[in-house]
C-alpha cells in the first residue's frame, strides 16, 4: 500500500519531468522554425519557468516533509483539499494554504524604513538567483530535420554566452545586494546584523567559489557550459572505455572524478552563498531572526522562494559542472546511435532532459540532508572555513591540477588522482578510528565481558568498559 | 580489573586521540549524512506504528509522532482531569459546603456559597447535614490541576476522575463551571455517610471505619477527655448528630 503509493509518486515525478522535457524539445523545434535561436525561448519557458519554479515550489513542502522524516516526525499532514477529507497527499495541500496566506497578508513596512529600497530588496534577492539557471543546459543540442528538409539546431539552454561560468560568478554575487539592502533598509538592528553577516559571508566565499572551478576550466579549456565545446559535452567524453557489443561502458570525464576536491570546495562555497543551514548565520532564527525580519506577506515569500530556487539552481549548476550534466555515464553512444532515437530526436532530448532533472533531484536531496543534519556554524567558524581552509585548499588544488594537466594533457593522470582522492575519502569513512580499533582489540583480548551497547548505528559494537 | 577507562558509562564514545578521520572532517560528515539518510528512508518506506505507547513501538518507521485528534494517548490510571461534583442517591451533590477545598486551593479557583438547612426543613438530610452549597463554582482557567481539593474533601464530594481535560470554549466565562456543569457521574454512597447513622447511639456505628467520618467525632471525644470546656450554647456540627 505505502510502497505502491511511493512508487506511484516516483513514476509521477519521472513522468512529469519527461513530459516537460518532451514539450521543451517540441516547442524548441517549433520556435526554431519561427526564427533562429527560438529554442532558447523554449528553454526559458519549459526549463526555467516550469521545471525550476515548480520544483522550487514543491521544495517548500519537501523541506518540511522530508525534514520531518529526517528527524523521526511525520511532517505537515493537517491540510486537506476540499472534498478529500482523508487524503494527506504528502502534505501538498499545505502549499495552497501557504500561497493564499502569503498573498493575502498585509505587506507591512516599518515607518522609518527606506520605502524604495525596502520594496526593491526582495526583487533584488530573487531575480539573480532565478537568472543563474540561464546558462545551465538541461539537455543536449539536437539537430532535428523539419518536414521541408532544413535542419534546426535545438539548444536546451536559455543563453550560451562566451563568458559562461563568469556569468555564474557575477550573477551569484549580485544576489547579496538584495540581502544586505533588505537588512539595511528595514531600519532594524537585527535585520542589519543579518545583512552585514550575509555580505561578509559572501566576501569570504566568493574567492573560494571562483578558485574551485578554475581546475575544471583548465581541464576542459573552456568556461562555457553548453554548446558543442562546452563543459557538459566535454564531460561526456570517455577517459577509459570499452564496449560490449554496441553498448559502451567506461569512465566519463565527469567533474567529480577529475576534480573531487574542486567539487567539495565548490559545494561548500556555493552552499554558503545560498545562506542555508549550516551556513545560515545571516538568518540565524534563534539569535537574530535575520535580514528579512521586518518583511511580511509575499515580500517575505519572495525571500523564501528565492532560497528554494537557489537550491534547485545550485543543484543544476553542480550537475552541469561536476556530474556530467545530462549524460548517462554509460551507454551514451549506444543510446544516441539507436535507429529509433535517430528517428525521434525529441524522445532522445526528453530522455536526456529527464536524466538531468533526476540528477538535480538527487543533488537537492543531498542539500536537504545537509541542511537537516548539521548544526549552524558559529560566525567565526564560517569565516575560518572560508579564509583558512577553503581558500588554501583551492589554491593547492589549482596548482596540482595545473601541474597534472601540463604533464598529461589527456586527463588520464588527473582522473587517476581524482579517483585516488575519492578512494581515500571512502576508506577513511568506512574504517573506524584507530582508538576505537585498538580498544576493541584490547577488549577482545581481555576478560571478554563486552556488553555490546546498541546505541551507535554506524560505529562498530564496542564494549562499554575496557580493561587496563 | 579497573573501572572505566574513558568517558562515561553510557552515551556516545568520546575519542581522546585526534584521528585523521576527524581532522579531515569530510569522513565524519559523510557518516552523519548516512545516519540521517537511514532515518529518512526508514521513515519514508516504513509503515508508521500508531501504538500510543511510543516506547513500545516496533515498526520499521522510527516516527514517534502521535497525530493527536485521530490518535490519542490513553490517560494513565489516576489521571487528574476535569473536576466533577459527586452526586448522592437523590441527585444532589455530596458536598456539605465545608470550604476545605476552597481553602486549600492554591490557585483560589473554587468559590462556594453555603446554604443552611433550616430546623424545620423536612428534607431527609436536614437532620444529619447542616449545610449545602448554594453555589459551587470552579474557574477552570485558574485551576492548576494539583488535585489538593480532592485530597482535602472530607465527604468524597469532589473528584477529578473524569478522564478528560477541560474542553475548549469560545469565551472565558464558559470555563467557569457551576453546579449543573460539575455535577455528574454515578451516585456514590458510603456506609459512613451521616444519614446512615443511628439516631439513638452515643457513638456513630462506623467510628473507626472511615477516616472522613472520624475527623469530627474523634475531635470531640479528645476534647472531652482533656476536660476542655465546650461552649454548648453554640451548635457544634458533630455533637448535634450524636444526640
Amino acid at each position: 500500500m505505502r510502497l505502491g503509493m511511493i512508487f506511484g509518486w516516483l513514476c509521477f515525478i519521472v513522468g512529469a519531468y519527461f513530459g516537460v522535457m518532451l514539450l521543451a524539445y517540441g516547442l524548441g523545434f517549433w520556435f526554431e522554425g519561427l526564427g533562429a535561436g527560438g529554442s532558447h525561448f523554449a528553454a526559458i519557458l519549459c526549463c526555467m519557468l516550469i521545471c525550476v519554479m515548480i520544483t522550487a515550489t514543491l521544495l517548500t513542502m519537501a523541506e518540511r516533509k522530508w525534514g520531518g522524516f529526517f528527524q523521526d516526525r511525520t511532517g505537515p499532514n493537517r491540510a486537506r483539499l476540499p472534498g478529500l477529507p482523508n487524503a494527506v497527499l504528502g502534505g501538498l495541500p499545505h502549499i495552497i494554504g501557504d500561497v493564499v496566506k502569503m498573498l493575502t497578508k498585509e505587506a507591512f513596512s516599518p515607518e522609518r524604513a527606506n520605502k524604495y529600497l525596502f520594496k526593491l530588496a526582495p526583487m533584488l534577492a530573487f531575480a539573480p538567483v532565478f537568472a543563474l539557471f540561464a546558462i545551465v543546459p538541461a539537455g543536449p543540442t539536437l539537430a532535428m530535420t523539419a518536414a521541408d528538409g532544413t535542419v534546426r539546431q535545438v539548444m536546451m539552454v536559455a543563453a550560451n554566452p562566451d563568458f559562461g561560468l563568469l556569468y555564474i560568478f557575477g550573477i551569484a554575487s549580485f544576489a547579496v545586494y538584495g540581502t544586505s539592502l533588505a537588512g539595511w533598509s528595514s531600519n532594524n538592528k537585527f535585520a542589519l546584523l543579518g545583512g552585514v553577516r550575509a555580505s561578509s559571508q559572501l566576501i569570504s566565499y566568493e574567492v573560494a567559489l571562483g578558485l574551485s572551478l578554475v581546475g575544471m576550466m583548465i581541464a576542459f579549456s573552456t568556461v562555457q557550459l553548453a554548446g558543442p565545446t562546452g563543459m557538459v559535452e566535454s564531460q561526456g567524453q570517455y577517459i577509459w572505455s570499452t564496449t560490449f557489443g554496441s553498448f559502451d561502458v567506461g569512465l566519463q570525464g565527469w567533474g567529480i572524478f577529475l576534480q573531487p576536491v574542486g567539487f567539495l570546495l565548490f559545494f561548500a562555497a556555493a552552499f554558503a552563498e545560498t545562506k542555508r543551514a549550516p551556513f545560515d548565520a545571516p538568518e540565524g532564527e534563534s539569535e537574530i531572526v535575520g535580514y528579512f525580519l521586518e518583511y511580511s506577506g509575499m515580500q517575505f515569500g519572495l525571500f523564501m522562494i528565492s532560497e528554494f530556487v537557489e537550491v534547485v539552481v545550485l543543484g543544476g549548476v553542480i550537475v552541469a559542472i561536476f556530474f556530467g550534466g545530462y549524460h548517462l555515464g554509460v551507454g551514451d553512444l549506444w543510446l544516441q546511435n539507436l535507429a529509433f532515437m535517430k528517428a525521434h530526436p525529441v524522445l532522445l532530448g526528453g530522455l536526456y532532459g529527464l536524466v538531468f532533472w533526476l540528477k538535480v533531484v538527487v543533488l537537492i536531496y543531498v542539500q536537504l540532508v545537509i541542511r537537516w543534519s548539521f548544526p549552524r556554524f558559529r560566525y567565526d567558524q564560517v569565516q575560518t572555513l572560508g579564509w583558512k581552509i577553503l581558500l588554501p585548499m583551492g589554491l593547492i588544488n589549482l596548482f596540482v591540477t595545473g601541474a597534472l594537466i601540463l604533464w598529461d594533457p589527456t586527463l588520464h593522470t588527473l582522473a587517476l588522482v581524482g579517483l585516488l582522492e575519492i578512494g581515500v575519502v571512502i576508506f577513511l569513512t568506512v574504517t573506524p578510528p584507530r582508538q576505537v580499533r585498538r580498544e576493541a582489540e584490547e577488549a577482545g583480548h581481555g576478560h571478554g565481558h563486552g556488553g555490546h551497547d546498541d546505541h551507535g548505528h554506524a560505529a562498530p559494537a564496542l564494549p562499554s568498559a575496557g580493561t587496563h | 580489573m579497573s573501572t572505566m577507562t574513558h568517558g562515561k558509562a553510557e552515551g556516545p564514545k568520546q575519542l581522546i586521540e585526534q584521528d585523521v578521520r576527524e581532522r579531515a572532517y569530510i569522513p565524519e560528515l559523510i557518516k552523519g549524512l548516512a545516519i540521517t539518510t537511514r532515518h529518512f528512508f526508514r521513515n519514508l518506506f516504513g509503515e508508521r506504528d500508531t501504538n500510543p505507547q511510543v516506547v513500545d513501538r516496533t515498526g520499521t518507521s522510527l516516527i514517534t509522532t502521535i497525530c493527536y485528534p485521530e490518535e490519542k494517548v490513553p490517560y494513565p490510571v489516576g489521571y487528574r482531569g476535569l473536576h466533577r461534583l459527586v452526586p448522592r442517591e437523590d441527585g444532589k451533590p455530596r458536598c456539605v459546603a465545608c470550604y476545605m477545598c476552597a481553602t486549600i486551593c492554591p490557585a483560589q479557583c473554587i468559590y462556594i456559597e453555603a446554604g443552611e438547612y433550616g430546623a424545620d426543613d423536612d428534607a431527609a438530610e436536614s437532620r444529619v447535614i447542616e449545610k449545602f452549597p448554594k453555589q459551587f463554582v470552579i474557574d477552570e482557567l485558574r485551576c492548576i490541576v494539583c488535585g489538593l481539593c480532592v485530597d482535602a474533601c472530607p465527604k468524597d464530594a469532589i473528584r477529578m476522575d473524569t478522564e478528560m481535560h477541560t474542553p475548549s470554549e469560545y469565551t472565558r466565562q464558559n470555563f467557569v463551571y457551576d453546579i449543573p456543569k460539575l455535577l455528574r457521574g454515578a451516585p456514590v454512597t458510603h456506609p459512613s455517610d451521616p444519614w446512615f447513622k443511628r439516631g439513638s447511639s452515643e457513638q456513630p456505628d462506623h467510628v473507626h471505619k472511615e477516616a472522613h467520618t472520624r475527623i469530627g467525632e474523634g475531635n470531640t471525644s479528645r476534647l472531652l477527655a482533656n476536660n476542655v470546656e465546650i461552649d454548648t450554647s453554640k451548635p457544634v456540627a458533630v455533637t448535634k448528630f450524636i444526640k
